[in-house]
């Protein structure tokens, strides 16, 4: 049995209820949520058609994953339990005609951000292993090592996307679990990677990002945690032409880096999910956060806001930023 | 005794079949001079041109990327030129982002009748990338 920290007892079993209520209604063949993982703290992704495994659903400070990305390999009529900046997705999928809103059941959770483990590692100087638990109360965040509780400002331990999050509520969403969440926020914090960059010379950031793409060993499990990467067959692996070679090279890394972010522009909610799956550590978030602020600046566009609304790049209006066309 | 070759900026131009493609030919077959260093390749749309396509020329040692359309309200397919400027406009500050000279990322709408301003436009995104210098970003290993 897996060691969980302290939670919000009600809302798990809220959510336990009506995940069985779906499936028994039948309004659903599968639920998508998560369940504790085979690493302390960590969660999993749970998807069941049977109602007996539903008690296993939980709702931890660490139910990092992006669900919606099986939504477009799952079949039939989906409960999926989503996050702030997951629902943002879903509707970003549903914008693409990749999702048809009638077949998910989405299952929102208030989000108050979630708990990045290698900062809490760094905070206290241990391994995840050698830590007794991990409680958020409030803004605040107690980590018990032998025996003894240590509280720290929940802000030092958050990811860095959950510090800019603007919409930690569902936009949409069918059934709302728990109340709307205490959100603690620093967007400055937030964004101080990409700024870094930003204060750097042109040949600084090449350098900067040659050296983080020499590590990538394109795995492509940025892509395909991605729920924004939903191409039937990626540029990378095509043959006629091939773009890039298969072999990891930092050229390559960098070109099939570069591609992916423009074209899941105004389709990234900055979820983080793409930095977190990293095992090279390289951090893809700087490179999504900057595409997430690009659009908002050209465009004033926001993924994943309006069902209704054309995506990003398949709109235009007449009139707009073209101060460079000659 | 070996000369060493001058440096000369190598630029590729994606043109619209449509307008700015006839544009070219029209500077031709009007005669007007412009620099040889735009290697055309022609495309249905400038909606056609992908991001990767830029980035690509670059990968290949291509000095810089010239992508030209219809002039807005005037593409053959209604709309696609309205597609690629967001595109190309997103592709130009993200690469800026990741360290590559803007200057290198090009873009004009040139019509079918417009062979002296195609002329133009090649001269001074030739002159411009003249200015930032040869690409080395992708320099040693091919």
């Amino acid at each position: 049995m897996n060691y969980l920290p302290a939670k919000d007892r009600d809302m798990e079993q809220k959510l336990q209820d009506e995940a069985k209520s779906l499936l028994e209604q039948e309004r659903v063949d599968y639920i998508i949520g998560f369940e504790p993982g085979s690493l302390k703290f960590t969660t999993t992704p749970l998807i069941t058609k049977n109602k007996d495994d539903v008690d296993r659903l939980v709702i931890t400070p660490f139910i990092v994953n992006n669900l919606s990305v099986y939504l477009t390999e799952v079949k039939g009529r989906v409960g999926i339990v989503a996050k702030g900046c997951d629902s943002r997705s879903i509707v970003s999928l549903i914008q693409d005609n990749k999702v048809v809103r009638e077949n998910v059941v989405i299952i929102g959770i208030p989000c108050p951000g979630l708990i990045d483990l290698k900062k809490v590692e760094r905070l206290v100087g241990k391994d995840r292993d050698e830590l007794d638990d991990i409680t958020r109360n409030g803004d605040r965040v107690i980590v018990t090592v032998d025996g003894k509780g240590r509280e720290f400002p929940i802000a030092e331990v958050l990811y860095d996307n959950c510090l800019g999050c603007e919409f930690p509520t569902p936009q949409e969403y069918d059934v709302l679990i728990g109340e709307s969440a205490l959100l603690v926020t620093d967007f400055t914090a937030s964004r101080q990677k990409v700024e870094t960059l930003e204060g750097m010379s042109q040949q600084q950031r090449w350098e900067f990002w040659k050296e983080e793409f020499d590590r990538c060993i394109r795995c492509y499990a940025c892509r395909n945690v991605c729920p924004a990467c939903f191409c039937q067959r990626c540029f990378v692996e095509e043959s006629e032409p091939q773009w890039v070679l298969p072999v990891p090279r930092w050229q390559d890394n960098l070109i099939f880096q570069v591609v992916r972010n423009i074209h899941v522009a105004g389709r990234c909610t900055d979820c983080g999910a793409c930095e977190r799956s990293c095992p090279m550590n390289i951090p893809l978030r700087n490179l999504a956060r900057k595409t997430y602020d690009i659009v908002g600046e050209l465009f004033h566009y926001q993924a994943g806001m309006d069902k209704e609304a054309s995506p990003l790049l398949t709109a235009y209006e007449v009139e707009e930023a073209e101060d460079f066309f000659r | 005794m070996e000369q060493e070759l001058q440096w000369e900026p190598r630029v590729v131009g994606f043109l619209c079949r449509w307008c700015s493609y006839a544009g070219a030919d029209l500077a031709g077959t009007s005669r007007k001079k412009y620099p040889a260093n735009i290697k055309i390749i022609k495309v249905p749309c400038s909606g056609r041109v992908d991001p990767l396509f830029i980035i690509k020329a670059l990968r290949l040692g291509f000095d810089g990327v010239l992508v030209s359309g219809c002039h807005p309200g005037d593409c053959h397919y209604q709309t696609g030129n309205y597609y690629a400027r967001r595109r190309i406009t997103i592709t130009k500050k993200f690469l800026e982002y990741i360290g590559i000279d803007p200057q290198r990322i090009q873009a004009s709408w040139v019509s079918a009748s417009e062979g002296g301003k195609f002329a133009g436009v090649v001269s001074e995104v030739t002159k411009g990338i003249r200015e930032v210098g040869p690409n080395e970003l992708f320099a040693g290993e091919r």
